[in-house]
């Protein structure tokens, strides 16, 4: 009867075969050829010359911190600002199903277009933002010409377009918790403050999980936003690692360093997920939330 | 092609199609920016079996596509004198390692648009802009002086690369790079001067072509440095500073002849195109003078014959031609190098470093030179 067993999953393997271990291992073989507008586009072995490479890359290590900064923020920021719009969302509010609609719109709209619409609202002088402050007298702002602003820039954009997907995957969450837990807490005299923190956050843990899981696996890809907003620029202030990959195979035309860039990235994530899985395990509270 | 010249040459297409029975030309219209179009035929390229036949290529692009083996060299087909009737500037950037890779179909150079209501003449040094803006910014007549592009990208390179020949440098002599050059200081210094005394706004680190010309078309600016095609969008019906624009080449040092980036684009033939002497027909049309005159005509496209440039009832339409044939006879070429991609993006991210002064000049520069000749010593490839 087993036969039937792989019968029946045959399917999803040949997919996750296809679609993630065949172009990953693509990318391994990759990495240890040089593939380049030198090489006449010819692979060529090099052994673990791109890998050195990568270790010594400055801009790699720099990439990397950036791109993890900004993920942490953008991610941390949303997951604060989508649980605060899941709660309000929860409420029973007058037309509530109105609310929710819009609320989700930003996160209906494509990316690029959004980047390319704050970057309008960005402009300095012309957008919206600088008219306002010029016309109350103050000088214009130049967010997208010095790095720490455009940093800013950046996670406040993406913050702003994703959060309505946490809300909505919390939202759901919060939809699953049974009234009668509250019921039962007010009985006993608890605050609602104490009913956010020992019912309703313990219970949407798993949300938050998966939430935070997609977004961080999100965000740390990031790539479009940056390419629009920014172009990785103020000198080089806001590269992601996807960005220099980017660069790598479509601008350089250097497929083995782009994919190494890739598989390097790649690695990074294991390792912050293996970190992330320990810390969970260890959790202080984690009694508590049981 | 890029959608701007698809739309252009679509009257063209239908009636070279109309014209004769046997070749049925279609063509694929592409994204409207450089890059973008440069990643979808990559793409398709990439795959083995183009289904393309001819792409109208950015000049940077020629070595490297050469060099990745999916082009097809001209001269068996044309035969050395294709170039011939080119204007001087014209002709460069088609030829790479011994072979001709690409014929063009319209010109554009980097230009010094300058506000002819504000002053009588354009300024010739870097000093006299800076002079000129100052005085123009003091008695109120603009908010800024000068705008260009300033953003981490390949305007920047451009941005750079005429300046840097107006200064007497180079980006690489014999292939080696020439950015430590005292040269390339003074410039890199300038443009962040330019901001320091306030003649560019702040915004230039992230500003594009597009930003430029917005800033400079609401009469905001006494200089800006554009391609040929703000030229129609400033006289265009309705537009402020209609009749209130000149343009020139870029400022340089006394005695140094002006330079202006040359950027054109014209038609390649790819190695893997199965109707090879067809596509030859095509590119002779769509790059014949016939062409090039109705694009000059009805869309304002630079021609890059001289037969065009010197076609008395042409400039009489368009009576800018002639100095547009000057800033193309003062062409310098972006590096022709299969990493020029490499090469532009070092550059212009550590002159928008120094631009926000993130890095002072000089030390930017000794990092550009040693972080540009770690890259041609590591590709192996000739600068």
């Amino acid at each position: 009867m087993r036969w039937r067993l792989w019968l029946l999953i045959a399917p999803a393997l040949a997919l996750l075969l296809a679609l993630f271990i065949a172009p990953l291992l693509h990318y391994l073989w990759l990495s240890g050829h040089a593939q380049s507008v030198v090489t006449g586009l010819e692979p060529r072995p090099v052994g673990a010359q791109q890998w050195l490479r990568l270790l010594n890359d400055g801009r790699f290590w720099q990439d990397a911190g950036q791109t993890l900064r900004f993920a942490v923020c953008s991610v941390g920021l949303e997951l604060i600002l989508g649980l605060a719009m899941a709660l309000l969302l929860h409420q029973p509010i007058r037309g509530r199903a109105a609310i929710r609609t819009i609320t989700l719109l930003p996160w209906a709209l494509p990316t690029t277009v959004m980047a390319l619409g704050w970057r309008w609202i960005f402009n300095d002088p012309y957008g919206p933002i600088n008219q306002v402050l010029q016309a109350l007298g103050l000088q214009p702002v130049g967010f997208l010409a010095n790095p720490a602003l455009t940093w800013l820039a950046l996670v406040w954009a993406d913050t702003w377009k994703t959060t309505p997907f946490v809300a909505l995957l919390l939202l759901a969450g919060l939809q699953t918790i049974p009234e009668d837990l509250y019921d039962a807490a007010r009985l006993e005299g608890a605050t609602r403050w104490q009913c956010l923190w020992r019912i309703t956050l313990p219970l949407l843990v798993p949300y938050l999980l998966i939430a935070l899981l997609f977004r961080l696996a999100q965000a740390l890809g990031v790539f479009d936003l940056i390419q629009v907003l920014s172009g990785g620029g103020p000198a080089g202030s806001t590269e992601s690692l996807a960005l220099y990959a980017y660069l790598n195979a479509m601008r350089f035309l250097d497929f083995g360093y782009s994919a190494t860039i890739t598989l390097g990235s790649f690695v990074l994530l294991v390792l912050l997920g293996g970190i992330g899985a320990v810390l969970w395990r260890w959790r202080p509270l984690a009694g508590e939330w049981r | 092609m890029p959608a701007s010249f698809a739309d252009a040459t679509a009257p063209l297409v239908e009636r070279f199609n109309k014209s004769q029975s046997r070749i049925q030309l279609s063509v694929s219209r592409g994204p409207l920016d450089t890059d973008a179009v440069s990643d979808l035929a990559i793409s398709s390229l990439l795959l083995g079996s183009s289904p393309y036949d001819l792409l109208l290529m950015d000049v940077t692009w020629t070595p490297k596509y050469a060099a990745a083996g999916w082009l097809e060299p001209l001269e068996q087909w044309l035969g050395s004198g294709a170039l011939d009737d080119l204007a001087p500037g014209a002709e460069l950037g088609n030829a790479f390692d011994g072979h001709l890779w690409r014929l063009p179909l319209v010109a554009d150079m980097g230009l010094l648009y300058w506000r002819t209501d504000l002053m009588p003449e354009p300024p010739q040094t870097p000093e006299e802009l800076v002079a000129i803006s100052q005085q123009l910014q003091r008695a109120g007549k603009v908010r800024w002086g000068y705008v260009w592009q300033g953003r981490q990208y390949e305007g920047l390179s451009c941005v750079v690369v005429e300046l840097l020949q107006g200064a007497g440098g180079r980006w690489l002599d014999q292939g080696q790079p020439q950015l430590n050059s005292a040269a390339a200081r003074n410039v890199s210094r300038w443009l962040r001067d330019l901001v320091i005394l306030g003649i560019t706004p702040p915004s230039v680190a992230n500003m594009t072509e597009a930003d430029a010309l917005q800033t400079f078309e609401t009469g905001d600016a006494a200089f800006m440095r554009n391609w040929p095609y703000a030229w129609a969008e400033l006289n265009r019906p309705g537009s402020k500073l209609a009749g209130k624009v000149g343009i020139t080449t870029m400022v340089g040092a006394v005695g140094v002849p002006h330079a202006a980036t040359q950027g054109s684009w014209g038609f390649s033939l790819l190695s893997g195109s199965g109707h090879q002497s067809a596509a030859i027909e095509v590119l002779r049309f769509l790059t014949s003078a016939e062409t090039q005159t109705e694009l000059n005509r009805r869309w304002g496209y630079t021609p890059t014959r001289l037969s065009v440039f010197t076609d008395p009832a042409l400039i009489a339409e368009n009576p800018v031609l002639p100095e547009l044939q000057r800033a193309l006879a003062a062409s310098v070429l972006r590096p022709l190098t299969p990493i020029y991609a490499q090469l532009s993006d070092l550059l212009s991210r550590e002159f928008n470093a120094v631009i926000t002064g993130e890095i002072k000049a000089d030390p930017g520069m000794e990092q550009l030179q040693s972080n540009s000749e770690r890259l041609i010593l590591s590709s192996g490839a000739r600068g």
